[in-house]
């Protein structure tokens, strides 16, 4: 699937409320995509993405008149072609976690070198996800670091295994995806297969921890 | 039920430490009524336009009662006096009607804030407790003396009363203790803590938390009273028309409980909303407080210093560090939290460094030795990434029940132990050293991507452990 997408420039929108961050980024993406549209409030990026059908949204989890949660409840239909990337300054992990579990296929702070960023909007575009070390840590936080946490089964919802921890916690001391192969002597595409699967996992379980955990934080 | 909204005017007020052993009850605290009132006694004018009940300060004949309560009600001050003078003449009853308001209700102070009701700031400490039953014994000797002596004492007046002044003792010794178990143990020792604390809740929140003791003692006391009404009346009568009497007594209480229920809810309610406005208010003015004081004078000091990028980079990161914690961030002092801990020394290193450092930490615990021994080995471990590394630099920190294991990661152009002089005792004393001595582990080693990563870990201590 890359080979024609590759040639292709990415087509990206734009939702954050702050202009002045949006020009920012806009004048750095926008050597690489191609920048179809922009929004500064829900309604606006609503509009926008079913009126350009993006590649990729990057989406301010943290607006007012509900934020990137909002935006992503009223996107549904078009999760299947256009993937969402949540960006963030806020540390709170109750909009990251929210916008992750509301279909968002990453989470990245807005701190972010313009590379970096460019890069995560290409992975997401690919279908991977993007793991930035906080959300990392979030994982590790609301899934359980100790032994009694690790799956057992691959496919179990609720728990991480043993290798998808290990990926976390690289993720969460700074490692890029490349460090993380490095590190474990595994390829980057068996990395993203570890980070999607923590992705689902992080979308789908109903871990009774990750819930109590998310409801001390008021999320969900 | 009204929640206890206050609450939310004390944001900034941490609430004293709880892990903290309670403090040994201390027999010379005084813990009498003469503690001074409550400063934060509610400071509002209900909004109604009914003036508030307050004992008169002014053209008082006795206590001011009757001007009070004429005020409030909004007649003239002879109709209610007569009126009590009147009803003084049923068994007294409109005497003691004047005396419990005068015990009850506040008296008229500058700016409203009456002090507490006497009864109110009555405390059920131990003392009180022995100063009552020491009185009670006193009286039942002195009872007992005097029939002895020869006098006629008519117990079957003196035991209902004194069963009466017991229960509404009891009774009344509960309108202190709404807090349960924290303040039922403190005895002496917590008094103070009230002083300083928010508006005493009355009415509705004081039923709420209560616990089964102090319903216990409650019922007890309401259960005396009735017994005591109905011996003092009961005298002298048939068993059978006593019964009925009670069954009367019960009707009519329940009646008039049924008429005025609505009232009650009322003035509950208003109590609530004016209580909510009152935090909503004290609420912003906290924010704004905090405003004026962090991001105002930042601002002012950003202008000042717009020259000099490296100090505007410094200030604005502080100032946003500082604003974020107070925003998203309900924190544990250093001392109760590891966590807390690891961002103090980041920010202390981001202060003096001026460079930006990102945290991720997993896990909490309060620190143990050990623990403090790796924080102070990070900021060590910090800081030569910020001056010898590159950014962006990293932290990770993970509490686990197996321990504490951090990383510092930069993007520098990477370390080698072997080749630093062994008279260089940053690395080697401060970080590798400590961390032995405490039982941990030090590891420096060169990053996959480039840079330096120092790994620290100590393991978990019998004291410390995981969350």
């Amino acid at each position: 699937m890359t080979g024609d997408e590759s040639l292709r420039r990415l087509r990206v929108v734009l939702v954050d409320d702050h202009a002045l961050f949006r020009a920012g980024a806009r004048a750095e993406l926008g050597r690489q995509f191609e920048m179809v549209g922009e929004a500064g409030t829900v309604a606006e990026a609503v509009a926008a993405i079913h009126r350009s059908l993006p590649d990729v949204v990057l989406l301010d989890v943290h607006m007012p008149d509900g934020g990137g949660v909002q935006v992503l409840r009223s996107c549904t239909d078009v999760l299947g072609t256009t993937r969402f990337l949540a960006l963030s300054v806020s540390d709170a992990a109750e909009d990251v976690v929210g916008a992750i579990r509301a279909g968002a296929r990453g989470y990245v702070t807005k701190t972010i070198a313009a590379n970096e960023l460019a890069d995560a909007v290409t992975r997401v575009a690919a279908g991977d996800a993007v793991f930035s070390p906080r959300l990392a840590g979030f994982v590790l936080d609301a899934f359980g670091t100790s032994a009694g946490d690790v799956a057992a089964h691959e496919d179990e919802l609720d728990r991480l295994s043993a290798r998808e921890q290990e990926v976390m916690r690289l993720i969460a001391r700074g490692h890029t995806y490349r460090e993380v192969a490095g590190e474990l002597f595994i390829s980057i595409k068996t990395v993203e297969s570890h980070v999607s699967a923590v992705l689902r996992k992080l979308q789908l379980s109903s871990r009774a921890e990750l819930t109590r955990w998310a409801a001390a934080r008021r999320l969900l | 039920m009204v929640a206890p909204t206050w609450l939310a005017g004390t944001v900034n007020s941490r609430p004293a430490d709880p892990a903290d052993p309670a403090t040994p009850a201390n027999p010379a605290t005084p813990a009498t009524p003469a503690t001074p009132a409550n400063p934060a006694t509610p400071a509002a004018q209900p909004t109604h336009a009914r003036p508030p009940l307050v004992r008169s300060a002014e053209g008082r004949g006795l206590g001011g009662v009757a001007r009070g309560v004429a005020k409030h009600l909004g007649v003239s001050v002879a109709l209610v006096r007569w009126a009590f003078v009147g009803t003084s003449v049923l068994f007294g009853a409109g005497a003691l009607f004047y005396v419990f308001l005068w015990a009850m209700v506040p008296r008229e102070g500058a700016d409203g804030r009456g002090p507490l009701p006497i009864l109110l700031r009555l405390r059920w400490t131990r003392r009180t407790a022995m100063v009552v039953a020491g009185a009670a014994l006193l009286a039942i000797g002195m009872l007992l003396a005097a029939q002895a002596a020869g006098a006629n004492v008519h117990w079957e007046w003196w035991l209902p009363t004194g069963a009466l002044l017991a229960g509404v003792g009891l009774a009344w010794s509960q309108l202190e203790h709404r807090g349960g178990p924290g303040r039922a143990a403190g005895g002496d020792a917590v008094p103070k803590a009230d002083i300083a604390g928010p508006p005493r809740p009355a009415a509705g929140q004081a039923w709420a938390g209560r616990s089964p003791v102090s319903w216990a003692r409650l019922a007890g006391g309401v259960v005396l009273v009735i017994a005591g009404v109905v011996l003092l009346i009961g005298q002298n009568r048939p068993v059978a028309s006593l019964g009925y009497a009670i069954v009367a007594g019960v009707a009519v209480v329940a009646g008039v409980g049924t008429v005025l229920a609505p009232w009650w809810a009322r003035l509950l309610r208003e109590l609530g909303d004016e209580r909510a406005a009152r935090a909503r208010e004290a609420e912003r003015a906290d924010i704004a407080a905090h405003l004026h004081d962090s991001v105002l004078q930042t601002l002012a000091v950003l202008r000042a210093q717009s020259e000099d990028p490296d100090a505007v980079r410094r200030l604005a990161r502080a100032q946003e560090r500082e604003l974020r914690r107070w925003l998203y961030e309900t924190r544990a002092p250093a001392s109760d939290s590891v966590a807390a801990g690891l961002k103090d020394v980041v920010a202390e290193v981001e202060d003096a460094s001026g460079v930006e450092i990102g945290i991720v930490v997993v896990g909490d615990a309060p620190p143990w030795p050990a623990a403090e021994a790796l924080l102070r080995a990070l900021r060590e471990a910090l800081t030569n990434a910020t001056r010898h590394g590159a950014p962006p630099i990293d932290v990770y920190l993970e509490v686990s029940e197996r321990g504490i294991e951090a990383y510092v990661r930069d993007r520098g152009a990477g370390f080698d132990l072997a080749a630093v002089s062994s008279d260089r005792l940053g690395v080697r004393e401060s970080i590798i050293g400590r961390m032995q001595r405490s039982g941990g582990s030090a590891r420096v080693s060169r990053a996959l991507g480039g840079g330096t990563e120092v790994r620290l870990a100590v393991p978990a201590s019998a004291g410390g452990g995981a969350r």
